[in-house]
């Protein structure tokens, strides 16, 4: 049952393509029948030259069998071509879905399957599915003709052979089946032993200089020769499972050969068959092989292919839990943000944040400080709704979060992330994240807010590598901040960079995020502390509890407040001082 | 030495092997000439209606089947092992020129391991296809000659034709050969930006959502999946017409044949067992030109490989990668831990750097800098982004491996020669600023087998990491996971820093630990290394590290300056 709910739930995948599937398949059908036909044709020479026929028809004969056999490859070509084409077209679509519905799930969900994980299922899984449609299918489905079409015309010729033929075919595939299934189990232990090698050996080179540095290196030798040998392992014992299932193949081809000799041998001293039928017999075991062999590979394709599928339609089946039902929206303007007794937990029963209580005013810029693991990061997460309050509410401009359209949100509230993801593409493209709709003067104009008119000067064609190579931190993050500058949202939140950053760029943020407050409500998540000179309002958590709150001038000059203190441990408590110091050691 | 020399001593590596390899290779393809016609034989006595003839052949033909499945087996199973053998010879020659401390087998670092690792991997693999592929051309040539010679003792004009369609596929083999691999790397390189592109979507699904960017996204994802689409379709098109070409061969040859011995099958001197005997003949042929056609696209490959390893060995010297090592990774090989190897302790009283110059390709680095330490001394290097410390510290340790050092450093008034040899455990240890770890337990990343449990606990006390590794299950064993992403990046920092002082080193380096630490634990951190009696030269620019110096040297610009 389960397997008819997964080929019902492919079908739909194949109706765009119907029409170039059912040419493909003509084609495929085209192609085996040749490949039956040329034999035929090198029996008739064989019993023609043993009635003692003229050369001329021989030689005609063998013109045909040529021009056969030459389609039959142009046609094994086209099939070719045609199968890769429609398959990739079919899981194209596939991929976009997937991509889509993947995109569209929750936060949480993103928090618990990595990036690699995602690129499996979305397109390592799809391309084994499109592997099993556009190479395993179409062989299987010409091999089983050319099988059947066989059978049929040495049945035609005479029916005990046909039948012996038919036994002889089941009896072989049986035999391969059964060895095959050591081979797979041996296979897929090789490739781990592999993936180990190669990993290790990648791991090293990273870590080249420690190695080096703390003379390392007879340790990482003796860990790659231990994983070296237990490739080479791996690898001898699968040879020897692939070695069976050769003996195997071989041993049903040999053993085909032999009864077609002998077979030919009685029939043709009884006179029941031709010379030439007992060649196209001999013909026709040879044959076979090909298919013999391809059972062989291909069934691990298709187990692959089906187990992907499956990972792909249980992928497709999770459903976002926020939900986005909402139909209220907020007045235009910067936004007030508001939490009232608000718990979270990541659904562990281990709150992150405990009781929040807290008032924003519509365009009041806030530092939001506190030790890693405080709440910080979970708090601003609930402003953005990438994760619901278990407990409590959330508001902004006066509206309960959830009742706010999903689309009206994303626009007018917007995220400068701790750690800047940059995308292989161009500068624009990193600004507008693809969009193709904001003007260059635009772009260009964004850049240069923040403060990266280097950047926007050398041209915002040019590439920008992926990782962001060439950017530093402090650089991703202005760039983000032109992100934001660019869609100009009612409220941003700004998650700052834990990476050092140095004294230039730090002022070029400070003044970036001047910017950037200007007429809406701005959240800045402080892990440095420098940056707060420009906020109205300290908000300082500690394990889940908002524990000091106020204008930041009030909280800064209290001796016995949590925030004095954590800029008294700073030591680095604005640029200003920094600088001071560097100044001082100069002197 | 070209690639052919390269090539013949990394089949050399394990001779006796090698050998046993390529005799069995051979044999396999001695039996088809025997097959073939003893098949000729049967047929013949087929077409007399002999059945007992035809039945003893047979019985001949089983024997000689037997026989060379017997030889296959194996020869596989002896070549899995040489062709094994073949790449870890490479590789374990490459990865000795990456990790070694300085000597004469000491290669320039490489840019990134991920590409490197194709080196290894890819480029080790190439050099040994090509190898194999000069084993399957011995073994084949074989086979065509003694084949070559049994048919034309049949009919020499039959045989005479043949030669076309065999040149035909292995200029094609050769032809084709090369550009699949174009085009494989084509498609690789649209699959590489379509899996790029998704996982950066993936990482990014926060900043794509909170941005609202999904559907430009989606769109550029469309317009890349399309692009691989059709490399794909060139990619699996041209591989299928070299299919066609070696699956045709067999047929075509049989057509050629048949047109040329027309007369003779007329005549009935070309019997069906002659006919079978071509016909299984041509089954094996076509096996000599595309073996030809594929080993010379593989020789041009394998010497590209080569030019590329070179840069990893010592002096860029392809000689290098094929130095004879013993590697005991066979079952039968007694694999024995080797004795990490060290230089002896010499006990510091004071290190001098005098003129020590180190400057980049790009210009940055640092010049002539002079600085002393004493025996017991804490010295805090400070400055800003860029102006050299960690380039400061690389040179002085002779790590600055791609920059152009001058000036020396002497080690109680001597001059050391070889840095990077000399100034490792005991003598010296250093923590980088992102220090790297291997996937290996928590005491092998620190002790790489060469510390007592005691050290490693000792280690872990001074690097304050001692309290996280009790509250974990297997303590000490605990597996760190891939470049041990198990830890946060805290605890990695302070286990670098366990595994820079498990060796009581005369001199302990620190390139910047504010990234990772915070300013409490940076504090504690020097009052541990003080209170061991360890000798410091830290980069830091936090006044904790000020407050506690003897000596705070600030670098601008690549000099010290007041």
């Amino acid at each position: 049952m389960s397997s008819e709910r997964r080929v019902r739930a492919v079908l739909p995948l194949l109706r765009p393509q119907a029409g170039r599937w059912v040419a493909l398949g003509v084609l495929t059908a085209v192609g085996a029948g040749l490949t039956v036909v040329g034999p035929l044709v090198v029996r008739e020479i064989v019993d023609r030259a043993v009635d003692g026929t003229d050369a001329a028809t021989i030689r005609r004969l063998a013109i045909v069998f040529l021009l056969i056999v030459v389609t039959a490859q142009v046609v094994a070509v086209l099939v070719a071509r045609s199968a890769t084409y429609t398959a990739w077209r079919t899981t194209n679509e596939l991929r976009m879905r997937m991509s889509r519905h993947v995109l569209g799930l929750d936060h949480e969900f993103h928090r618990r399957h990595t990036p690699g994980e995602l690129i499996q299922r979305v397109d390592g899984d799809i391309t084994s599915v499109s592997d099993l449609l556009g190479r395993v299918l179409p062989k299987a489905a010409g091999s089983a003709i050319l099988v059947g079409g066989m059978i049929v015309v040495v049945t035609v010729i005479d029916w005990r052979i046909g039948a012996g033929m038919f036994v002889y075919v089941v009896l072989a595939v049986a035999a391969v089946l059964v060895l095959r299934h050591r081979a797979v189990e041996e296979s897929a232990d090789e490739l781990g032993a592999y993936a180990r090698l190669y990993g290790g050996i990648e791991e090293r080179l990273n870590a080249s200089e420690d190695l080096r540095s703390n003379g390392a290196g007879s340790h990482a030798m003796w860990r790659f020769v231990e994983d070296s040998a237990g490739a080479l392992d791996r690898s001898v014992r699968r040879e020897s499972a692939f070695l069976g299932m050769w003996w195997g193949v071989q041993g049903a081809v040999v053993g085909g050969v032999v009864l077609s000799v002998v077979a030919g041998a009685v029939l043709v001293s009884r006179d029941a068959i031709t010379v030439g039928t007992a060649f196209l017999l001999f013909q026709y075991v040879l044959l076979i092989q090909r298919p013999l062999e391809e059972v062989v590979h291909e069934l691990e394709t298709v187990q692959k292919a089906t187990g992907a599928m499956r990972r792909v339609l249980a992928l497709m089946a999770v459903e976002p839990t926020l939900l986005d039902r909402g139909t209220t929206s907020p007045v235009a303007g910067p936004l007030s943000v508001e939490f009232a007794r608000v718990s979270f937990d990541y659904g562990d029963d281990d709150p992150v944040l405990h009781d929040v209580d807290l008032s924003i005013g519509a365009g009041r810029s806030v530092g939001i400080v506190g030790r890693t693991g405080s709440g910080k990061t979970t708090f601003s997460r609930l402003v953005l709704r990438l994760v619901e309050a278990t407990d409590g509410s959330v508001r902004l401009g006066d509206v309960r979060i959830a009742d706010i359209p999903m689309r009206e949100l994303r626009r007018r509230v917007a995220l400068v992330p701790q750690e800047v993801e940059l995308f292989n593409g161009t500068i624009r493209d990193n600004v507008t994240l693809f969009d193709p709709v904001p003007s260059d003067d635009a772009v260009l104009a964004a850049l240069r807010s923040v403060g990266l008119d280097a950047l926007a000067n050398a041209g915002i064609d040019r590439p920008l590598g992926g990782g962001g190579a060439g950017l530093s931190a402090g650089e991703a993050q202005l760039l983000a901040m032109a992100r934001v500058w660019l869609r100009d949202p009612d409220l941003v939140v700004l998650d700052e960079a834990t990476a050092r950053v140095d004294p230039a760029t730090e002022r070029r943020i400070e003044s970036a995020m001047r910017e950037l407050m200007h007429g809406r409500t701005t959240l800045v998540i402080a892990h440095r502390l420098s940056t707060l000179a420009e906020v109205d309002d300290i908000v300082v958590f500690e394990q889940g509890r908002i524990v000091e709150a106020g204008p930041r001038t009030e909280l800064a000059s209290d001796p016995d407040g949590r925030f004095r203190r954590l800029l008294d441990l700073a030591l680095e408590p604005d640029a200003g001082a920094r600088r001071s110091a560097a100044e001082g050691l100069l002197a | 030495m070209n690639a052919w020399q390269l090539a013949w001593r990394v089949s050399q590596h394990d001779r006796r092997t090698f050998w046993a390899g390529e005799v069995l290779f051979v044999l396999f393809f001695v039996f088809p000439v025997g097959i073939g016609w003893v098949l000729g034989r049967a047929f013949d006595a087929v077409g007399d209606g002999d059945v007992s003839t035809a039945i003893r052949w047979v019985g001949v033909l089983l024997v000689l089947e037997a026989g060379r499945m017997a030889t296959i087996h194996a020869a596989a199973l002896v070549w899995t092992r040489v062709w094994l053998q073949m790449q870890t010879f490479l590789r374990a020659n490459l990865l000795t020129a990456q990790v070694a401390s300085g000597g004469p087998e000491a290669g320039q670092p490489i840019g990134s391991a991920g590409e490197a690792v194709t080196h290894f991997r890819d480029d080790a693999e190439d050099v040994a296809r090509f190898v194999d592929g000069m084993v399957d051309v011995s073994a084949g040539l074989v086979f065509t000659i003694l084949a070559g010679v049994v048919m034309g003792l049949t009919d020499l004009a039959a045989a005479m034709i043949l030669i076309v369609p065999l040149v035909v596929v292995g200029v094609a083999t050769k032809a084709l050969d090369q550009r699949i691999k174009q085009y494989r790397a084509a498609d690789r390189e649209a699959t590489a930006a379509v899996t790029g592109l998704v996982g950066d979507m993936m990482s990014a699904a926060t900043t794509v959502k909170a941005n609202d960017a999904t559907e430009p996204l989606l769109d550029r994802l469309g317009v890349l999946v399309e692009r691989r689409r059709v490399t794909a379709v060139r990619d699996r098109v041209l591989e299928e017409c070299l299919e066609a070409f070696s699956r045709g061969v067999a047929d075509v040859g049989l057509a050629l044949v048949l047109l040329v011995g027309a007369g003779a099958l007329a005549a009935g001197t070309f019997s069906v067992g002659d006919v079978a005997l071509f016909t299984a003949y041509l089954g094996w042929l076509g096996f000599l030109p595309r073996m030809v056609g594929r080993a010379l696209a593989r020789q041009k490959q394998a010497a590209v490989a080569f030019e590329r390893m070179r840069h990893l060995v010592a002096d860029g010297d392809a000689r290098n990668t094929v130095t004879p090592r013993h590697l005991p990774i066979k079952r039968s090989d007694e694999r024995v831990r080797p004795a990490v190897e060290r230089p002896e302790r010499v006990p510091l009283d004071r290190l001098d750097v005098i003129g020590l110059t180190a400057r980049y390709a790009g210009g940055a680095g640092v010049a002539d800098v002079d600085l002393s330490i004493r025996r017991g001394e804490f010295v805090v290097v400070t400055g800003e982004i860029g102006s050299g410390k960690s380039t400061l510290l690389r040179a002085v340790l002779g790590l600055a491996w791609q920059a152009e050092v001058s000036g020396e450093v002497r080690w109680n008034g001597r001059r050391i020669e070889d840095r990077s040899a000399f100034l490792v455990p005991p003598n010296a240890a250093f923590l980088p600023q992102v220090p790297q770890l291997v996937s290996d337990s928590l005491a092998e990343n620190i002790a790489f087998g060469d510390a007592d449990d005691d050290a490693v606990r000792r280690a872990l006390t001074l690097a304050m990491l001692a309290d996280d590794v009790d509250a974990w299950p297997d303590r000490e064993a605990t597996l760190i996971g891939p470049r041990g992403l198990r830890l946060s990046g805290g605890q990695r920092q302070r286990l670098a820093g366990a595994r820079a002082v498990v060796h009581q080193p005369e001199l302990v380096v620190l390139d910047d630990v504010s990234s990772a630490l915070d300013v409490e634990t940076e504090l504690q951190l020097w009052e541990n290394l003080a209170s061991a009696g360890l000798t410091v030269l830290a980069v830091s620019h936090r006044a904790v590290a000020f407050e506690r110096a003897d000596q705070v040297l600030h670098l601008v610009s690549g000099r010290l300056v007041g």
